[in-house]
């Protein structure tokens, strides 16, 4: 196997030219293959390697680790409610103003430019501030049951940290939907196809191709993002890990880095699983003949 | 009879004036090429034909059935008149079938195995068969010209209108274009070509229409056209591109 086809199989790029089938093809993915579980395993067992260099110089105290995991798990559970409502809630929201932005509806037009400025502009601790303020406030005026109030104003907080990350992919749908050139459209028409029948048959499906590796990168931040949630009061993962070292502080200095790394993996785990789910469905939309050169 | 008649068409995108009432009939069956100087509003003239345009004046029948009306829907009449574009304008992200088919199923409501099997048949009038699972990038200019035709063919249109459907392509591959064009000609398909081959408006064209500054200049045989232009401006340019 020559260095350039070697290259292509660890990248996971098919070949450009010849009929993809054949022994070749699957020696190929057998090569591929075998390489990543190697990859895999290397990278485990170093960081295995590490850790236990880590506790024989007593940097590293495995039982400590193990025992704050269980409320670093709560803190996750909360940490992946909130990336749960926030992702798909800020995809709809930036779905729906990308596609206004290319109206032809001036209201629209205006309505989706106005949000944009606005929800990207203003820094997003501000917008979960004032958010969970003004219903807390609102809501005590009308019931003045402070435990309804205190959940629906925690949520509300999570609702503008969608509508900041939804600024973000309103201007990513746009970006795609605006690099469907108009013959495609003219095509569409030409051929009997509403206006309704064109957006979804062509459009979209060729604008979301273009859009995904943004979306993706908007995603693994948000999920970073939603740890600014604690400052309204949710215990998320970074929150808890906050007050685990608050703790440790008291006992010794070191037991620090333990949770801090804790809390880095599991929210490393959340964004790895977020953007590969992205990535798989990006290579659905893969078009054969289209793909990017291989540089 | 006429298959298709246009009537006082006018046409302006904001200051500027791009038909000046135009006249024009074909008849059944009928090629007619229209030809003229580029920027002169030919392409313009068959967005209006096919009402991807609407015009701001003037009517447009289509069998005798004036479709410029509130009545009829645009979607229908589009459906009615096939579309052939420069740059192809194949669907990017679907084969060279699924391009085919897409108006089938979607537009016709037609069942995805009936519109498979109509589709295939088309990509095979056009010498395509072999390549119905190819998308649009991995096809030739001429391989992609030829499934964009398939593809307006097969919602079986009353007439056909090309709109330069060779000049974006490889001198090489013009000729295999032309050849599909020619047999759909001999079919019987009525046919409005907007086309700088002058060789084909010769030998295909049942009569040519000069086009210039938005109006129609003369009309006439094709024996009229290139070798007894009666107008000035026609002599000029035929002179220009004959020579």
């Amino acid at each position: 196997m020559d260095r350039r086809r070697w290259l292509q199989s660890l990248r996971g790029l098919p070949r450009r030219k010849g009929p993809h089938t054949g022994r070749g093809d699957l020696l190929r993915n057998a090569t591929r293959f075998t390489l990543r579980v190697l990859v895999g395993l290397g990278v485990t067992a170093l960081g295995f390697a590490s850790l236990i260099y880590l506790g024989i110089l007593h940097y590293y105290n495995l039982g400590y680790a193990e025992s704050i995991l269980p409320a670093l798990g709560q803190g996750f559970l909360v940490t992946l409610r909130l990336v749960a409502v926030v992702i798909p809630l800020g995809f709809a929201l930036g779905f729906f103003f990308g596609w206004a932005r290319t109206t032809r509806s001036l209201l629209l037009r205006g309505l989706g430019a106005v949000y944009v400025e606005v929800f990207r502009g203003l820094p997003p601790i501000v917008l979960i501030f004032f958010s969970y303020l003004l219903t807390t406030l609102a809501i005590l005026n009308i019931s003045r049951n402070p435990f309804i109030a205190g959940d629906v104003a925690l949520w509300m907080g999570a609702i503008a940290l969608s509508f900041h990350s939804g600024a973000y992919q309103t201007e990513i749908i746009r970006a795609g939907l605006l690099s469907v050139p108009t013959g495609q459209i003219e095509a569409s028409e030409a051929i009997g196809m509403s206006r309704w029948q064109t957006m979804f048959r062509v459009i979209l499906p060729q604008a979301f191709r273009i859009s995904l590796p943004p979306l993706g990168n908007e995603f693994a931040s948000v999920i970073k993002d939603t740890s600014l949630l604690n400052v309204i009061g949710w215990l998320d993962l970074a929150q808890i890990g906050l007050l685990q070292v608050s703790t440790a502080l008291k006992m010794d200095f070191n037991l620090v880095f333990i949770i801090w790394i804790e809390i880095a993996m599991l929210y490393f785990v959340l964004t790895f699983a977020v953007t590969k789910v992205v990535r798989f469905v990006e290579n659905r939309y893969k078009v054969p003949g289209l793909e990017a050169a291989e540089l | 009879m006429t298959m298709l008649r246009l009537q006082g068409i006018h046409k302006s995108f904001g200051k500027l004036h791009v038909l000046r009432g135009v006249d024009l009939e074909v008849n059944r069956g009928d090629v007619l090429c229209i030809i003229g100087p580029s920027g002169s509003g030919k392409s313009t003239l068959l967005r209006c034909t096919n009402l991807l345009v609407y015009p701001d004046r003037g009517d447009i029948f289509l069998e005798q059935v004036r479709v410029t009306t509130r009545a009829v829907r645009p979607e229908w009449v589009r459906q009615q008149i096939g579309m052939v574009f420069q740059q192809f304008n194949l669907f990017t992200h679907l084969t060279a079938l699924r391009n085919v088919m897409l108006g089938l199923v979607v537009v016709k409501r037609m069942n995805p195995a009936d519109a498979r099997s109509k589709a295939e048949l088309e990509l095979q009038r056009v010498g395509l068969a072999d390549k119905k699972d190819a998308y649009p990038a991995q096809l030739s200019g001429g391989q992609q010209q030829r499934v964009a035709i398939a593809r307006a063919l097969a919602m079986d249109p009353r007439v056909m209108l090309f709109d330069e459907p060779t000049s974006a392509l490889d001198p090489e591959f013009i000729h295999e274009v032309l050849d599909v064009m020619g047999r759909l000609a001999k079919e019987g398909m009525t046919m409005v070509v907007v086309t700088h081959e002058m060789n084909f408006a010769r030998e295909v064209a049942d009569s040519i229409i000069f086009f210039d500054q938005g109006q129609i200049v003369e009309r006439g045989s094709p024996e009229e056209i290139f070798d007894r232009p009666g107008h000035d401006r026609t002599k000029a340019f035929v002179g220009k591109i004959l020579r």
